[in-house]
């Protein structure tokens, strides 16, 4: 057993296709803890983000600039009373929630951080995130459904009707990006997650520049599809508060409602990880054909032990500038534990054995990050859609265009 | 429909003006926000808030001649002016000024009253206690002021 444990260190392929199943488990376990970790960072960058496009400070008093914050709110989630409505249908309302949950985490099994970095490689990857991400919408109808009030009932009607439509013109886009695995010679495509980024590392071309301008087409027609199909901003209108109150979560508090927003987070997460994957190279750092070689390798590889090292020095700066108030003795002091830890990472991260593995994971959450700050964008700057303006944008505009391009990308690939 | 408006549909170009506009907003120097106890608003050099009783820089003595004016010209009747003869000198000492303001508008009446402007209404707009009768403020505290706690940023 140990030594099924120790042989994997050297391996090149994920634990899934090694078999080992001590660190499949081990990558799942963290992939879970990561995600969670993320959402509560993002919980964090929202709230600033978002204050700052408003010309708001956002949280300031809980702990420095407000780091704190979102434990305080997590604190205050687990410890608020969890009602169930008298009326409410009791299994149906337990279930939702983690139904949301359990479909979104499950995605992740087959998304690749890395080479070596996912939980497993399936041949058929791309269609099982499609068709578990769809499963979100049961978890959603059923919360609508068993709160037995109106807001969650109109709510989750709107969210089904939504994230059905949208999917159409998704699923189609997808297909687009998969037949453009098979360009160099036919009969080698793929639906792998791992086997699509490879492809476009062999192409030496991200899909999004491929044929251009219809893989740009195509990811665009996916960016939209992908706001729409997590209830964000401007395509909130399943939680739409100024109309629906909170929309299908109306009647959920204290924990249960905030699984459904790391459920929600979690699934902004992961569809930006489909879009990385398709269309932006996922793991690859920029150039791998062009830069390529040793030296390359090297310089790019130290590209996350510089990012935290900055980070740290940022926050030594801020260290320096916070008040000499006695009041702010503690807040200063937690502020530099915070920069000396960003610190270490980043000195951890030059270590040649971390080095290599961890840089592809770095590429792929720099280029999820961009599209994290893209949803906070674009909920900040953005009114939200009527609900026939959105179907209209679905079904009229989305859907024709998606399909042109997935007839264009057929063409030009058979003439090539 | 023609080609320009066409355009700038199909290219999302109102939307991109948007985006650019909040993303210019992000600047640090673009943020109103005020931190309030550590940062304090600027007040104008005209506004009227709790009343002040000024005293003679020279020889700290009150500038107050107890002649009532103030007392007289107040709408709501909330100053209580009390003094004394003193009998050696023959001139009417100050005992004791009090005013309610948990009543007073701020009108400035009394103010423009005075005739040797010992009352003046200050700049001062922290004045909040945990007990009514805290409002009603005595001649030591209106010639000092009220003295809130100075946060440091």
């Amino acid at each position: 057993m140990l030594q099924s444990f120790l042989s994997y260190m050297n391996s090149t392929v994920t634990p899934g296709e090694a078999g080992n199943y001590i660190w499949a488990t081990i990558y799942i376990l963290v992939i879970f803890a990561m995600i969670s970790l993320c959402v509560i960072i993002m919980n964090w960058g929202e709230r600033k983000a978002l204050a700052h496009f408003q010309i708001r400070l956002g949280p300031m008093r809980v702990g420095p600039h407000g780091l704190l914050q979102p434990f305080a709110d997590a604190i205050k989630l687990m410890t608020k009373e969890d009602i169930m409505p008298a009326q409410a249908d009791k299994l149906a309302y337990w279930m939702a929630p983690y139904v949301v949950l359990v479909a979104v985490f499950t995605t992740y099994t087959v998304i690749p951080f890395g080479r070596t970095h996912a939980v497993t490689d399936m041949n058929i990857g791309i269609m099982f995130i499609l068709g578990v991400a769809s499963l979100e919408v049961l978890g959603i109808v059923l919360a609508g459904w068993a709160s037995n009030s109106h807001y969650p009932l109109l709510g989750s009607l709107r969210s089904s009707a939504q994230m059905v439509s949208y999917e159409v013109a998704m699923g189609l886009t997808v297909i687009s990006a998969i037949m453009m695995t098979s360009l160099n010679e036919t009969g080698v495509g793929t639906l792998s997650m791992i086997g699509i980024v490879l492809a476009q590392y062999e192409q030496g071309a991200w899909f999004i520049f491929k044929f251009f301008p219809l893989g740009l087409i195509a990811f665009a027609i996916f960016a939209i599809a992908m706001v729409a199909e997590t209830n964000r901003a401007p395509f909130d209108l399943p939680e739409a508060e100024s109309e629906l109150v909170a929309g299908f979560h109306t009647e959920y508090s204290g924990f249960r409602w905030s699984l459904f927003m790391l459920g929600e987070y979690a699934a902004m997460i992961a569809v930006s990880s489909v879009a990385t994957t398709l269309w932006l190279g996922g793991w690859m750092r920029p150039f791998p054909n062009w830069l390529a070689g040793p030296t390359w390798d090297f310089i790019f590889s130290l590209f996350p032990a510089i990012t935290f090292l900055i980070l740290a020095g940022l926050t030594f700066y801020n260290v320096a500038r916070m008040p000499k108030h006695p009041a702010f003795k503690i807040q200063t002091a937690g502020l530099a534990v915070f920069g000396a830890l960003l610190g270490f990472i980043g000195l951890v991260f030059l270590i040649p054995a971390v080095r290599v593995r961890i840089f592809d994971i770095y590429w792929f959450m720099i280029k999820v990050a961009i599209f994290m700050y893209l949803y906070i964008w674009y909920r900040a700057t953005w009114p939200r859609y009527r609900f026939d303006q959105l179907m209209k944008v679905g079904w009229k505009v989305l859907l024709p265009t998606a399909l042109g391009v997935l007839i264009l990308t057929a063409v030009v690939g058979v003439l090539r | 429909m023609s080609l320009a408006p066409l355009l700038r549909k199909v290219l999302l170009v109102d939307l991109l003006k948007g985006l650019s506009v909040t993303f210019k907003y992000q600047h640090p120097k673009e943020i109103q926000t005020e931190q309030y106890p550590m940062q304090r608003p600027e007040i104008a050099e005209r506004y009227r808030g709790l009343p002040r009783l000024n005293v003679n820089p020279d020889n700290a003595q009150t500038l107050c001649i107890a002649c009532d004016l103030c007392a007289i010209a107040c709408p709501e009747h909330l100053i209580v002016v009390k003094s004394e003869r003193n009998p050696t000198t023959k001139r009417k000492e100050l005992i004791s000024w009090t005013v309610d303001v948990s009543r007073c508008m701020f009108c400035g009446l009394c103010e423009e009253a005075c005739s040797t402007d010992a009352l003046e209404l200050s700049q001062d707009y922290e004045f909040a206690t945990y007990d009514r009768n805290h409002f009603i403020l005595d001649r030591e505290t209106l010639e000092k002021g009220t003295q809130p706690t100075v946060y440091e940023k």
